[in-house]
């Protein structure tokens, strides 16, 4: 017993001294974020090491963050909200939760499609969902498009996960933004069809059942299996070099991407270190960081992606506004509940 | 009975328990209220879709989920707990401790690491191999797999429950039927099984509740439950409303049980009529044959629970260690410890306040009702998370109004944060109790009251003794619990303070299981202490009671 009483007050003073030091004076940023990378947290010391102000870090699903929000209402303490994608942030400012906000050194950075139109939030870096296929038994000549994935010669032979995943419903999304609803339904039905299992697991999963021959393509996102590649694990390596890389829609549409990105609450106490923080995150060292660690296309121009994704070769992106992805992501959904897509 | 006459009767039956009762009873169920209201918004736009499309599905795979592990929780736990409280065999009192540890590794982690054991080029694909049985596999992410890692995981709720009254169950009767020449096989089954029956109810009470309640698993494995459900109408369809609806059909469904239960056993009287003395020294001795098949049958489940997947996180461990490592994880890991400790302790005390109070006061309705206050478990800890902010924004918004702060004080505090937990798990410390209060002889209590002392009195000298193992393994359990317990803690925790869940989850959701299996293994750690410790005094208060 006397152990466990040490160990406790040792721990209740350990708590206590951290919620003891706050300083009364300094500046403050309190950031919602959904991202919990290492990168991130490396980005967040650096900033409280140039600034000088100090970050109070809340890390949860974007969900969670934007119902706290909403709760919150005018006392939120909230100053940015991160999400890990576009249609979390279309969400959050049809929820009037964001105001707009902008500056001339991010203007010159964030293309226009890959921010809100209102100014309301922009994106700090890009994913692409592309096709990974067994090298030995797939040439990449037979892939074209998401379109000719619902084509006979691909039946039960495509892993996918499941359709709660945001990405999944983004590409549909854009497929419904690109092509209209009947069309977007035929394709899910298509794929759905084509499945080789049932979905289930994450996206480096799928990429594994490739591997080991359950399919032979999987819809997966570049940052996982650029994870893969950097393994510990010696299997997870081995799967992920026995799939080549596919971007599709080259000659039609383009690949679709999906981003990572930030947005200014409407109620924040500190809007001008709010804004200084977004331009620190896009900033050449900050996307540097994004980049290299993190396996993420950064939004910056002048920052190279990681030798990675160098080694995947150029491609050309969908540039669809992400704005159509919010819109069309409920539609989406109920799509695939319609056709059967778990 | 006409009005007046209710009238009167509720005043005499009303005393200041009623009262306390239901201060106590307001301030867990505010948060599960406060739900409840939400749901006169209505659902959201896409009700109609969900009961056209999937609520079918939800409906079926929950209950799939709840008969299968019912059936394999109960096969487990109340198998061992019986021969670890009736019988000596070697590793005996290893078992019995390393029995409650399953619950240690939290669902999720479990779901991962089974998935690894049985993946591609994982310890199963590797064994079989070796045996020569090439390529020989099992498909384990399904609706069964699933099953079987949610019930390892759980089954110690049941094991606890029913060890605890087994601990404390008569022998006489068991004795008697000895003497009458029945075996020992058959007096378990026609005597001691229905015996324990509300004992293994109230374990299976708390299982059924987190198994419904899953999400980290299910959607792993790409079964379509309840909760998975809730998830996506909020977070996919973006209508918290709808997911508000869809848990408090679960609740109903929940409530439903629970009352069920209550309702079948009302007519039984489960005290014995005498507490004897020598339970604990009159351990029976098997053949040596039997001692060891005993001793497998309560290995399996430690095994399966438990050893298997610790070995899968040390390979996954030693993987990511200098990747993972630092020193950090000191803090974190002391921080969650004393989180859980204090919260727990409060989690105990106010469970057990629910219950005497309840047994205090005499107005009926109340009574029943106190019932509600261990709702919240079966609620997404999400879900607890809305009903807990909306009355503490309330009370900051109207503070900082009336000028008294100047910004939200409870609002990402501890106090805030440990309320959430204990409208959370308010449950698994109400049920142990619960049922070891039942078998307390009422008329120990009342001789005490008829010598003319008070309830207070007549609690700490009567009934708090004959209690004690029920409030150590609810504290046992609720510590075990917040050690594990992540949406919540996620969105209702202070800035500065981190806990070994929250690394986990921050890996595993990145796609990175290898490296969450390092701040799960501190997560089991940390459990390991109290359930061993609390297991050593377990013991010395059955052997002297």
């Amino acid at each position: 017993m006397r152990y466990i009483f040490y160990l406790l007050v040792i721990s209740v003073s350990v708590i206590g001294c951290k919620s003891d030091k706050k300083t009364e004076d300094s500046k403050e940023l309190t950031v919602y974020t959904h991202r919990h990378y290492e990168s991130d947290q490396e980005l967040f010391k650096r900033f409280e090491e140039e600034t000088d102000i100090k970050l109070n870090i809340v890390n949860a699903s974007a969900d969670e963050l934007i119902q706290k929000m909403s709760l919150e209402g005018e006392q939120s303490p909230a100053d940015v909200l991160i999400t890990v994608d576009a249609g979390r942030l279309y969400r959050a400012k049809s929820q009037d939760l964001l105001q707009s906000f902008s500056s001339p050194l991010i203007d010159s950075i964030v293309p226009n499609h890959l921010r809100d139109e209102d100014g309301h939030w922009v994106s700090l870096t890009k994913r692409a969902r592309v096709i990974a296929y067994a090298k030995d038994r797939v040439d990449s000549t037979e892939l074209s498009t998401y379109e000719n994935l619902t084509s006979e010669e691909w039946k039960d032979k495509i892993l996918v996960r499941s359709s709660s995943n945001i990405y999944n419903q983004s590409l549909l999304a854009s497929i419904i933004a690109n092509e209209g609803n009947e069309f977007a339904e035929n394709w899910a039905q298509g794929v759905v069809d084509n499945m080789a299992r049932s979905p289930k697991g994450n996206d480096r999963d799928q990429v594994k059942a490739v591997a080991n021959g359950e399919g032979d393509l999987a819809i997966v996102n570049t940052y996982y299996i650029g994870k893969l590649l950097n393994s510990e694990d010696e299997n997870e390596l081995e799967a992920g070099e026995s799939v080549g890389i596919f971007f599709p829609n080259q000659e039609t549409t383009g690949t679709h991407i999906n981003v990572s990105g930030i947005g200014v609450a409407k109620y924040s106490p500190n809007k001008a270190s709010a804004v200084e923080f977004v331009e620190f995150l896009l900033k050449e060292d900050a996307q540097n960081i994004f980049a290299g660690s993190n396996y993420e296309y950064p939004i910056n121009p002048n920052v190279e992606p990681s030798e990675i994704l160098k080694e995947w070769g150029e491609f050309k992106e969908d540039k669809l506004s992400l704005n159509e992805l919010g819109k069309n992501n409920k539609e989406a959904v109920i799509i695939f509940d319609k056709v059967g897509w778990k | 009975m006409n009005i007046k006459h209710r009238f009167f009767k509720f005043k005499r039956d009303l005393n200041r328990w009623s009262l306390l009762l239901l201060i106590i009873l307001a301030a867990v169920a505010i948060p599960i209220l406060t739900i409840g209201l939400k749901l006169f918004d209505g659902p959201g736009d896409s009700w109609g879709h969900i009961v056209d499309y999937v609520l079918f599905d939800y409906l079926q795979n929950s209950l799939l989920l709840a008969i299968f592990c019912s059936i394999i929780v109960i096969v487990f736990g109340v198998s061992t707990a019986w021969l670890v409280s009736r019988f000596h065999f070697p590793f005996r009192k290893q078992l019995e401790w390393l029995l409650i540890l399953p619950l240690s590794v939290p669902a999720y982690i479990m779901a991962y690491a089974y998935a690894g054991v049985f993946g591609y080029s994982g310890l199963f694909s590797n064994i079989v191999d070796a045996v020569g049985l090439d390529g020989f596999r099992i498909d384990f992410m399904n609706i069964y797999g699933l099953s079987f890692v949610l019930s390892i995981s759980l089954f110690p709720y049941v094991y606890v429950s029913s060890r605890t009254f087994f601990l404390a169950q008569a022998t006489n009767l068991l004795e008697a039927s000895r003497m009458l020449g029945i075996s020992e096989f058959k007096s378990f089954f026609k005597l001691i099984f229905p015996l324990a029956r509300p004992a293994i109810i109230a374990g299976l009470v708390l299982v059924l509740m987190e198994v419904l309640n899953d999400y980290g698993a299910a959607s792993y494995y790409g079964v379509s439950t309840f909760t998975t459900g809730i998830f996506r109408s909020w977070f996919s369809l973006g209508e918290p409303e709808t997911a508000i609806y869809l848990s408090a059909i679960l609740l109903i469904i929940v409530f439903g049980l629970i009352l069920f239960e209550k309702w079948q056993r009302r007519h039984m009287n489960f005290t014995s009529a005498k507490t004897s003395k020598q339970n604990y020294s009159s351990k029976l001795r098997p053949k040596k044959g039997h001692q060891i098949l005993f001793s497998l049958i309560c290995f399996v489940p430690v095994c399966l629970g438990f050893i298997l997947p610790v070995i899968q996180l040390l390979i996954w461990a030693k993987q990511t260690f200098a990747k993972v490592w630092n020193v950090e994880f000191i803090t974190i890991t002391l921080e969650s410890f004393g989180i859980a400790f204090i919260t727990a302790l409060i989690t105990v005390l106010v469970a057990l306040l629910l219950l005497f109070f309840t047994k205090w006061n005499k107005i009926e309705l109340l009574k029943s009702s106190s019932k509600l206050g261990v709702l919240g478990y079966a609620i997404p800890g999400i879900i607890i998370a809305i009903g807990v902010l909306v009355p503490s924004l309330y009370i900051d918004k109207w503070l900082i109004e009336k000028n008294i702060t100047s910004k939200l004080i409870l609002n990402a505090t501890l106090i805030a944060l440990v309320y959430a937990y204990v409208v959370r798990f308010l449950a698994v410390a109400y049920q142990p109790l619960e049922s070891s209060s039942l078998k307390i002889d009422r008329s120990l209590s009342d001789s005490s009251k008829v010598l003319g002392e008070g309830n207070f009195k007549t609690f700490f000298k009567i009934e708090f003794p004959l209690i004690r193992t029920g409030l150590l393994s609810a504290f046992i359990l609720v510590f075990i619990d917040i050690l594990k317990e992540l949406p919540l803690t996620l969105i209702m925790k202070p800035y500065d303070v981190n806990t070994l869940a929250v690394k986990a989850f921050e890996y595993a959701s990145d796609e990175m299981v290898s490296s969450a299996a390092l701040p799960s293994l501190l997560i089991i750690l940390t459990a390991l202490v109290p359930a061993i410790f609390l297991n050593k005094l377990l013991l010395k208060n059955a052997s002297n009671s």
